[in-house]
């Protein structure tokens, strides 16, 4: 992954403390949502050239399976839980305790099981962040998608794009006992509350 | 940016949020779009086409470094970057895609069709012929503009692709 020419290194390692605390966290909950050791570790925070984004982020040309949500107040985001379809339905399986199940339809359970795995990543996420930077920042009711993970990734960018042709964005991936998920996180700020993370 | 690949023509050229790529047949131009919509001029003499990835919908006097990021300023430079590639005014026809909004809530979920809006206001104002049109709607696409036929075939999830 690129991690471009950064402006103000200081800036950015606030950035990466901050969501170092924030996947430490998360990985807890995730814990304890899964009932099993599915850990988080923050892969990178990096600021990308706009038009080289979904391409770096390497994010595919076919449809993933996610949870997206926005973050509110005030200053605001977006995250993004985006998992191959492969491992959603395991995910969805393991959580429901039944068979995994192929698609290419999800059931509203399945669908209400990997939300919820979305609603508990990003609010440990969030909840840690808002701690640390004493902003409060709210996740929206999270929504359960199946697109082109760069399709979304732009409609998420929006708040940067207007004010910058490099755009930060943090990733988060997911290991279970030492082995890597297909799972990922994306944490994108608008300028906005990128401005109050940095501030510390 | 442009992006002239006079080498690459037998290639698939992805083009990025905010950018715009000329080129000429067999070259196909690439994109997925989400909010973003897909400007597609081509100008069938030459077999000549340009793919701007448009982020937003007017500058507001922003830096213009980047012209294809905005509808209103995207139309104008690439009517100019095909005319100095050749292409005549009145020869050029036109195809959009995207504009999709994927997911609610939030501040933003207006603009693709505020992008759409204004792309179709800035060619119908320098008298571009918009040929097809695939926009709006709440899922991504995957688009491939192809400069041998001017064709722009959109891909949705679950959904047949079709040339536009």
């Amino acid at each position: 992954m690129i991690d471009v020419a950064c402006p103000d290194h200081a800036k950015l390692d606030l950035l990466r403390e901050l969501f170092a605390s924030a996947t430490h966290d998360a990985s807890a909950a995730m814990c304890c949502w899964t009932n099993s050791v599915v850990t988080l570790t923050l892969d990178e925070i990096c600021e990308i050239p706009l038009q080289n984004v979904c391409v770096d982020l390497n994010l595919g040309d076919e449809p993933v399976t996610m949870v997206v949500f926005n973050l509110d107040g005030g200053a605001n985001g977006a995250m993004i839980v985006a998992f191959t379809e492969q491992s959603a339905r395991r995910l969805a399986a393991s959580l429901l305790e039944t068979e995994v199940r192929q698609g290419p339809a999800w059931t509203d359970l399945e669908q209400s099981a990997l939300t919820e795995t979305g609603n508990i990543l990003g609010c440990a996420y969030v909840n840690a962040i808002t701690r640390l930077i004493d902003h409060q920042i709210v996740p929206s009711p999270p929504h359960f998608v199946v697109d082109y993970g760069a399709s979304v990734l732009q409609q998420s960018l929006l708040g940067q794009a207007g004010a910058t042709d490099k755009v930060l964005i943090g990733r988060t991936r997911f290991q279970h006992k030492d082995a890597e998920l297909n799972w990922l996180l994306l944490f994108i700020p608008t300028t906005a509350l990128r401005t109050v993370m940095e501030r510390g | 940016m442009i992006h002239s690949p006079a080498n690459d023509l037998s290639k698939e050229i992805s083009v990025g949020m905010g950018q715009a790529v000329v080129t000429r047949e067999p070259a196909r131009l690439t994109a997925i779009l989400g909010s973003c919509v897909a400007i597609a001029l081509y100008a069938p003499r030459l077999r000549l086409g340009m793919l701007g990835h448009v982020v937003l919908p007017n500058c507001n006097g922003s830096s213009i470094a980047s012209p294809a990021k905005y509808a209103d300023t995207a139309v104008p430079h690439m009517l100019a970057v095909m005319q100095a590639h050749g292409a005549r005014p009145g020869e050029l026809i036109a195809k959009l895609a995207g504009g999709a909004c994927l997911f609610g809530g939030g501040q933003f979920m207006d603009i693709g069709q505020s992008n759409a809006r204004v792309a179709v206001a800035a060619l119908e104002a320098a008298h571009v012929r918009i040929a097809a049109r695939d926009v709006a709607g709440t899922m991504g696409r995957r688009i491939c503009f192809d400069l041998a036929t001017g064709g722009l075939t959109v891909a949705s999830p679950g959904k047949p692709s079709q040339t536009i």
